[in-house]
């Protein structure tokens, strides 16, 4: 029996969507059997971040409303054999499902994988309820603004009333020398006010808005600096104790500093 | 309202009145008093030329008939004048199906998440972005550029062509066959394609006038 993770956020547009994508690539990529679920319905982007639209036949939509049965519907990832993706339908609203549905959709995938990661849309009506129906747990996504972390207080709140204890929190699109001029809020101001467990935090990257655009998560990038933040989120997912990132100044100078140190030292 | 009871529309003669069949004379009286008064003074001294279509007018009816449009101030033409607008009044009939395919023609582009579905062709003036679907019993001709979904013949029909000025589909089906866009980049289109299937597969052709 897998397990099933609600990734959700309240406001829209700080990187659900990536995350599912990344984590999810991440698990596959170390051998476990993962389904992605797009829950945004009407609104999909999932597939087109995992660069999987031009598959898709079924949706998700299809399966509850028993058009096809759930393997038809499973779309594979063309890089992973153990990643599939179950697409939301686009012409449909979210009022198409009802969240008793997800949860029996959920369970019945749970009994093949052993994550089920449901992507939620934005806000916090009947998409998200349907989202969180089938959750084991819950991964909240903010990024270090003051109304990012308003909606994601929100969203703590909406969790354990549909008694999902222990979110964990990813910190997305941190910018290291932001925070050190006092700029953006750091990871303990973010802590302090949500006051949940920690999974990750990944730095504002750019490879990120190509990986997105390419379809190719970027956590198949070895370069790149989210894709290791992503890397080390799926070991503690798994279990594993991993040290935050240090998130230093990735300015020129810097890099060459660090470049000689490293030398110097071999 | 319901059925409407008259029609009342300018023409070069002076205003006719069409009085369609089917409906209750008195009702048809009614809508007619009511529609004249909501216009006020606006008819006062128009000449009116009346066309009942293919209702038989009896004499009392046209005797209510021309003391109501009289107590507007209208004067009422004589018959051999109404005859005459009859002409120029417009029968709203179903065009008859003299063997032709049933076409839907879209005037806009198709943005995504919207679907059209039709019983027939579907000719698109417009684009059909990703995430949008155009599904048709028939060919589909999208007089613009095609990046969505398109599954033409969906009834199983696979002589069923789809054209573009542009074919980017995201995915393309005809009757049963899929066909998607492949991972890599291509080259973009530039000209008009269509697609249709042959030897079991759907094939894409730069498109030539003299090939349809």
């Amino acid at each position: 029996m897998g397990k099933s993770i609600v990734v959700t956020s309240g406001k829209g547009g700080v990187g659900k969507t990536t995350t599912v994508a990344n984590i999810g690539t991440g698990l596959a990529q170390i051998g476990r059997r993962v389904c992605l679920v797009d829950a945004d319905i009407g609104l999909r982007n999932l597939d087109v971040v995992m660069g999987l639209e031009n598959r898709i036949v079924y949706d998700l939509i299809d399966v509850v409303e028993g058009h096809c049965r759930i393997r038809s519907a499973l779309i594979k990832d063309k890089r992973l054999d153990n990643l599939f993706l179950l697409p939301a339908a686009q012409t449909r609203e979210k009022d198409a499902v009802s969240p008793e549905q997800m949860k029996t959709l959920v369970e019945e995938l749970k009994n093949e994988f052993d994550y089920v990661l449901v992507d939620c849309p934005a806000g916090i009506e009947q998409g998200f309820r349907n989202a969180v129906a089938g959750a084991d747990t819950a991964i909240i996504v903010t990024t270090p603004e003051v109304s990012a972390v308003r909606d994601a207080d929100r969203i703590v709140g909406l969790l354990e009333a549909c008694e999902l204890y222990e979110p964990q929190l990813i910190i997305n699109r941190l910018r290291p020398d932001m925070v050190r001029k006092g700029d953006m809020m750091n990871t303990d101001d973010v802590i302090d006010i949500l006051a949940i467990k920690l999974l990750g935090i990944v730095p504002d990257d750019e490879s990120i808005i190509v990986s997105t655009n390419r379809g190719e998560p970027a956590v198949l990038d070895r370069k790149s600096m989210s894709g290791q933040a992503f890397r080390n989120i799926v070991r503690r997912l798994e279990g594993e104790s991993v040290p935050f990132l240090p998130l230093e100044d990735n300015s020129v100078v810097k890099r060459l500093l660090r470049l000689f140190s490293i030398g110097g030292r071999s | 309202m319901a059925k409407e009871a008259c029609i009342i529309k300018g023409t070069k003669h002076g205003i006719s009145i069409l009085i369609p069949s089917g409906l209750d004379f008195a009702e048809v009286l009614a809508q007619l008093r009511a529609r004249l008064a909501s216009a006020q003074e606006f008819f006062t001294g128009a000449t009116v030329y009346v066309s009942t279509a293919d209702r038989e007018l009896g004499p009392e009816e046209k005797r209510q008939l021309e003391q109501t449009v009289e107590e507007f101030g209208m004067v009422i033409s004589k018959k051999e004048d109404l005859e005459a607008a009859a002409v120029v009044t417009e029968r709203r009939e179903e065009p008859k199906d003299e063997g032709g395919e049933a076409t839907l023609l879209v005037r806009r582009t198709i943005r995504s998440g919207q679907r059209i579905w039709y019983d027939g062709n579907v000719v698109i003036l417009g684009d059909v972005n990703p995430g949008a679907e155009v599904v048709c019993t028939g060919d589909i001709l999208v007089l613009g550029c095609l990046r969505g979904v398109a599954h033409a013949g969906c009834n199983g029909n696979v002589h069923a062509t789809v054209f573009a000025f542009r074919l980017e589909p995201t995915q393309l089906r005809i009757a049963n066959y899929i066909s998607r866009s492949p991972d890599e980049k291509l080259p973009k289109p530039l000209g008009p394609e269509y697609a249709r299937v042959c030897d079991n597969v759907i094939q894409i052709s730069a498109y030539q006038s003299s090939q349809f």
